[in-house]
C-alpha cells in the first residue's frame, strides 16, 4: 500500500483512509448528534416530574416505578418479544427454504413466485394490516384462545410479512457460493442432507443471521399491521405506546422506553463482549 | 441452476411450504382485498361486489393524483438526502480499523431499535418552538447580545427585539426531517455491504493513475457499489412512500400524503372499496420503481445480490 | 458483522424466550376455560375512568378488569366492524352509537342487570339516538370549544371567527381535526348536522382560505399544544382542556356564541362480547353513586349520573366549564348520524382542505 501525500498535511493520512479525513469525521459527528439528540432528550425527560412532559420540572424516579407497576404495558412487552421470537425463527426457516429453492432449482412458474414474493416487501402496511383483518375474521379465526395461541393471528401476520425480506438477504449469500463446494462434498461420498447440513448452511449462517436480525427488528417495531390484527388480550409494544401517547406523552413512556433501550445495549454489549472472547 | 427434475424431493421440501404460506396468508387476504376495491358501499358495514371501476376512476381525480405526486415528491427528496448522508458515513465505518467498525456500525443502528413512535415524539421535543433545538439557538442569541452589550452596541438591538423561535415543526419540512431521520439507518446498511465487499485495489489504482478523489468516487466506486445503493434506494424510498405515521405526527396543515388519505378511508370515511382502490393504485405504482431498478440493474447482474 | 451478529442473535432471543416462557407460566394458569371466567374486557378512551375504579371493582366483585386503550370512534369503530375480537365493554359517543345499532353491532341490554340506572339524570333516561336506552346507558356528556392562553389573547375570545375567519392569532391556532367541517357551518350559521352540499363546501372554502393561519390540525393533543406554548388558541374538547388548566392558571375555556357541539359518551356492550354479564356488571357498577362521583372527580367531565353529582363538591357542580348554562346549551347540537353518502361528501371535502 502506497502512502501517498494526500494532502498537505503535516501528519500523513492514507488515501483510502477516508475514516481519518476531517470531513467524514465531521459527517459521522453531525449525523450521530442528528440521530441520538432525540433520544437522549427523550431519556432525560423519564426523569422528569410532571405528568405532561412539556417543560422540565423536577428529578423523579416515580415514573419508572409506574411503568413497572404497569401490568398491561408489561404485558404487551412480553407479547412483542413472544411474537418476535416466533415470527423470527419461522422467518428464518421459510426465507432459507425458498431462498434454496430459487437459488437451486429451474422451474416452471419461478417468476410468478419471484414476482410474489416481493409483493410483501412492496406493499402499503396500512393494505396489508387491513386485508389480515379482513381476512381472519372472514376465516373465522378463535379470538378466545389462552395465552400464548392467542398471539396467533398476529404471528401469522408478522410472519407474512417478514419472511421475504429474510429470503432476499439469504439469497444475496446464497448467490456467492459456489458449487463446487456442494459437489466436492458429493464426491466425497455425502448424502444430500449430510450437504446441506455441512457446507450450505454452514455458508448461508451470516445470511441467516442477516435475516433473522430484519425479521425480529421488523415484528419487534411493526405497528400499523399489529394494530389491525391485534385484539384485548393481545397488545404489542408499540400498539400500546402509541394509545398512551395519543393524548399526551407523559414520563411513563419514556421511561419504559428508556428500559428497552438499555437491555438492547446491554444485551448488545454483553453479545459482542463474548463474540470477542471467542475469537482465538 | 437444474432443473427441478433432478431432485423433486428436495424441490418439494423447500419450495412448498413457503409457497403454501405465501398464498394462504398474503395472497388471499390481499386477493380479498382486491376484490373489495371493486365493490360498492351498502348501508352502514356491508359492501357489495358489484365488479366496477368506480373506486378507480375516483381515484384519478386531480385531487388524488396531486396528492400522489406529492407523496412520490416527498419519498424522493428523502431518499436522496438519505443517500447523500449515508455515502460518507458508510465510507467512514468501512474504512475504519476493524476493531471499531462493529462498534461504528452499532451506534449507527442503534437509533433504529427504539420504537418509531417514541423516536417520532422525541423528534417532536427536540424540534418544537420549546424544544431543544430553539433553546439552544435562544441560548445562542443570549450570548450574542451579551456580547454586543459589552462592545456597547446593546441599544441597538442588532439581533431583534426578542428571540424569534425557528418553526421547525407541523410543515413540511418536518415530514422530510423525520423521514431522514426514520430512514437513515436503512440506508447505511446496505450501502456499508456493498462497500464492504469492494475490492479496494480499484481505489489505489485509479487514484495512482492520478484520479482526483471525486472522480474516483463516480467512475469506480459508484458503479462497483451499484448493488447496494440500489438495494439502499428502495429499502428507504418505499416505506417513505407509504409512511402515515410520521406526516401525521409532524405534519403541518398541508403535509398530507397518500397513506394518510388511504388511512382515513378505512376508518373514518369507512369506505373500504375506494381504500382498497387507492392502496392498489399506490403498489402499482411501487411495481413501476421496482421495473425500472430492474431495467437499471441489468447491466450488472453478475454484482447483482437477489 | 458475521460472527458478531451470530452471537448477539441466539444470546438475546435466548433470553428473551426465557423471559416469554416464564411470562407464559404466570399468566396462563389464570386463563381458565371455565365458562364466563372472572374477567371483562374493557375498551375505553384514553384517562377517561377514576383512578381507582376498576381495581375497586375489582375488590368488590373478584372480576378483573383488563383494560384498553382507543383514540377515536373511528378507531373503535373499524375495530369492531368485521366482527368483535373480544371486547366487552366499550364507550361511543353518540354518534356512533346510533351508527352502531344500525349495523347491527351491539347488543341488547338486560335492564334487570343495571340496578343502577335511577342514578341517571332524568335528562338523559330517554335518548333520541337509542329509545328505549336499549342500547347504551349514559357516561358523560360535554361541549367543544376554545382552550386559549389567556396572557396572549388581546381579549377572551367568544367567537369561532378567531379560529376561522381572522388573521389575529396566525400561525397561533390550531384545530381539532374532528369536526372541522361542522363546526364551520355552525360559524357561519348553519346547523352541525346540515347535509347540505353547497354548505359544506362554504365550510371547506372558509377552510382552506384560513389554512395559511392555522399552524397545526391536532388529533387529541390540543390541549398539550397550548400546554406547552406551540399554540396560543385551540379547538377541545371541555374536559382536556379542564385537564390543563389544573397545571396552567393561564389556560382558560370558552364555548362560543355561535354554538357547538354537545356530545355524549356511552357505555354498551358489542355483539359477540364474551363476557356479557360482568359487562353488566361493570357497567352497573360505573353508574353507581360513590363510583360515578369518584370518576368525575378525576376526569373532570360532566357526569350524567345524577347521584353521583349529589355527593360532588360546588367546585365541580358550578364550573361553567364542565356544567354550561342553560343559555349556552340551548345553542350547542348533538351530532347526528347522517349515513354513509354524507360522511362520504365530508371526507372528500376534508382531503380537499388538506391537500391545499
Amino acid at each position: 500500500m502506497g502512502l501517498f501525500n494526500g494532502g498537505k498535511r503535516a501528519i500523513q493520512i492514507g488515501p483510502l483512509e477516508y475514516n481519518k479525513r476531517l470531513s467524514f469525521r465531521l459527517i459521522f459527528f453531525v449525523t450521530l448528534v442528528f440521530l441520538y439528540t432525540p433520544i437522549l432528550t427523550l431519556i432525560a425527560f423519564s426523569f422528569n416530574d410532571s405528568r405532561r412532559n412539556i417543560v422540565w420540572r423536577g428529578f423523579t424516579l416515580k415514573y419508572y416505578e409506574k411503568a413497572m407497576d404497569n401490568d398491561s404495558l408489561i404485558q404487551a412487552f412480553t407479547n412483542s418479544m413472544t411474537i418476535a421470537l416466533i415470527s423470527t425463527i419461522v422467518s428464518v426457516i421459510l426465507g432459507a427454504m425458498v431462498a434454496i429453492a430459487l437459488w437451486r432449482f429451474r422451474f416452471p412458474g419461478k417468476a410468478s413466485l419471484e414476482g410474489a414474493m416481493a409483493l410483501p416487501i412492496v406493499i402499503p402496511e396500512i393494505c396489508m394490516g387491513v386485508a389480515m383483518l379482513a381476512f381472519f375474521s372472514r376465516v373465522g379465526y378463535p379470538t378466545n384462545m389462552p395465552w400464548p395461541l392467542n398471539l396467533g393471528a398476529i404471528t401469522v401476520a408478522h410472519i407474512s410479512f417478514s419472511f421475504p425480506f429474510a429470503a432476499m438477504i439469504i439469497r444475496a449469500r446464497l448467490a456467492n457460493f459456489n458449487r463446487e463446494q456442494e459437489e466436492a462434498a458429493k464426491d466425497l461420498g455425502a448424502n444430500e442432507w449430510e450437504t446441506y447440513r455441512d457446507v450450505v448452511i454452514p455458508y448461508m449462517r451470516p445470511g441467516l443471521l442477516a435475516g433473522g436480525l430484519l425479521a425480529f427488528t421488523l415484528s419487534l417495531d411493526d405497528f400499523v399491521i399489529t394494530f389491525f390484527t391485534a385484539g384485548p388480550e393481545t397488545v404489542t409494544f408499540p400498539v400500546k405506546v402509541y394509545s398512551m401517547v395519543r393524548f399526551s406523552v407523559t414520563p411513563e413512556i419514556n421511561a419504559a422506553s428508556t428500559v428497552l433501550i438499555v437491555i438492547t445495549i446491554a444485551l448488545t454489549v454483553i453479545a459482542t463482549l463474548m463474540q470477542n472472547r471467542a475469537k482465538p | 441452476m437444474e432443473s427441478w427434475r433432478r431432485n423433486p424431493f428436495v424441490f418439494w421440501v423447500t419450495s412448498l411450504p413457503p409457497t403454501l404460506w405465501l398464498l394462504f396468508f398474503f395472497l388471499v387476504p390481499l386477493g380479498i382485498i382486491w376484490v373489495i376495491s371493486f365493490g360498492e358501499k351498502r348501508g352502514v358495514i356491508d359492501i357489495e361486489i358489484t365488479w366496477v371501476l368506480d373506486n378507480y376512476w375516483r381515484a384519478f381525480d386531480p385531487l388524488y393524483l396531486e396528492i400522489f405526486w406529492k407523496s412520490l415528491w416527498m419519498a424522493f427528496a428523502t431518499t436522496a438526502i438519505c443517500l447523500i448522508v449515508a455515502f460518507p458515513v458508510a465510507f467512514s465505518i468501512t474504512f475504519a480499523p476493524p476493531r471499531i467498525k462493529p462498534l461504528l456500525l452499532l451506534l449507527i443502528i442503534l437509533p433504529f431499535w427504539t420504537n418509531l413512535l417514541i423516536r417520532t415524539y422525541a423528534l417532536i421535543a427536540v424540534l418544537r418552538t420549546k424544544g431543544m433545538v430553539n433553546f439552544g439557538l435562544e441560548w445562542l442569541w443570549d450570548q450574542g447580545n451579551w456580547l454586543l452589550t459589552l462592545v456597547g452596541l446593546g441599544d441597538l438591538q442588532l439581533l431583534g427585539a426578542a428571540f424569534d423561535p425557528l418553526q421547525l415543526l407541523y410543515n413540511n419540512t418536518a415530514v422530510v426531517v423525520g423521514l431522514v431521520y426514520v430512514h437513515l439507518p436503512f440506508m447505511v446498511l446496505p450501502l456499508y455491504a456493498a462497500l464492504d465487499r469492494m475490492d479496494r485495489s480499484f481505489i489505489e489504482a485509479s487514484l495512482d493513475l492520478g484520479a482526483g478523489h471525486f472522480r474516483t468516487f463516480l467512475t469506480i466506486v459508484v458503479p462497483l457499489a451499484k448493488a447496494g445503493i440500489i438495494s439502499g434506494i428502495i429499502i428507504t424510498f418505499i416505506p417513505a412512500l407509504g409512511s402515515f405515521l410520521t406526516p401525521d405526527l409532524l405534519g403541518g396543515t398541508d403535509s398530507q400524503i397518500i397513506a394518510n388519505v388511504i388511512e382515513r378511508q378505512f376508518k373514518n370515511a369507512n369506505d373500504w372499496p375506494f381504500g382498497a382502490a387507492l392502496s392498489f393504485i399506490l403498489m402499482y405504482i411501487t411495481f413501476i420503481a421496482l421495473t425500472l431498478r430492474a431495467f437499471l440493474a441489468r447491466g450488472s447482474s453478475a454484482m447483482e445480490a437477489g | 458483522m458475521r460472527n458478531y451478529g451470530k452471537r448477539r442473535f441466539s444470546r438475546r432471543n435466548f433470553l428473551a424466550g426465557t423471559g416469554a416462557v416464564a411470562a407464559g407460566l404466570t399468566l396462563g394458569p389464570k386463563m381458565g376455560w371455565s365458562q364466563e371466567e372472572a374477567q371483562v374486557n374493557f375498551y375505553n378512551w384514553d384517562t377517561y375512568i377514576g383512578e381507582t375504579t376498576l381495581a375497586d371493582f375489582e375488590d368488590a366483585t373478584g372480576i378483573a378488569v383488563k383494560l384498553d386503550l382507543y383514540a377515536d370512534n373511528d378507531e373503535l369503530f373499524t375495530k369492531l366492524k368485521e366482527g368483535n375480537p373480544g371486547y366487552d365493554l366499550i364507550v361511543p359517543t353518540n354518534d356512533y352509537v346510533e351508527r352502531m345499532i344500525l349495523a347491527d353491532m351491539l347488543e341488547h341490554l338486560d335492564h334487570s342487570l343495571i340496578t343502577n340506572i335511577n342514578n341517571i339524570d332524568p335528562a338523559f333516561q330517554e335518548a333520541e339516538f337509542d329509545p328505549g336506552r336499549k342500547f347504551s346507558m349514559p357516561y358523560m356528556w360535554g361541549t367543544l370549544g376554545i382552550g386559549y392562553r389567556k396572557s396572549a389573547v388581546s381579549a377572551p375570545p367568544d367567537s369561532w371567527k378567531v379560529l376561522y375567519d381572522s388573521d389575529e392569532y396566525a400561525g397561533r391556532i390550531a384545530l381539532l381535526s374532528e369536526s372541522i367541517l361542522e363546526i364551520g357551518m355552525k360559524y357561519l350559521g348553519y346547523s352541525y348536522n346540515d347535509t347540505d352540499p353547497a354548505h359544506i363546501k362554504e365550510a371547506e372554502e372558509l377552510l382552506i382560505k384560513q389554512k395559511p393561519n392555522i399552524k397545526v390540525f391536532a388529533e387529541d393533543n390540543g390541549q398539550d399544544l397550548l400546554a406547552s406554548g406551540e399554540v396560543d388558541l385551540t379547538m377541545e374538547w371541555n374536559g382536556d382542556i379542564l385537564q390543563v388548566m389544573e397545571e396552567d392558571d393561564d389556560i382558560s375555556y370558552v364555548v362560543p356564541k355561535e354554538g357547538s357541539l354537545l356530545w355524549q359518551d356511552c357505555l354498551c356492550i358489542p355483539k359477540g362480547a364474551p363476557h356479557p354479564k360482568n359487562a353488566h356488571a361493570l357497567m352497573n357498577y360505573i353508574l353507581d353513586a360513590e363510583a360515578g362521583a369518584a370518576i368525575a372527580d378525576y376526569i373532570y367531565y360532566a357526569t350524567a349520573n345524577k347521584a353521583a353529582r349529589a355527593l360532588l363538591s360546588d367546585d365541580y357542580n358550578m364550573n361553567p366549564a364542565i356544567f354550561p348554562s342553560d343559555e349556552t346549551i340551548a345553542n350547542c347540537e348533538p351530532s347526528v348520524y347522517l349515513g354513509e353518502e354524507v360522511i362520504r361528501l365530508k371526507d372528500e371535502a376534508l382531503t380537499r382542505v388538506l391537500a391545499g
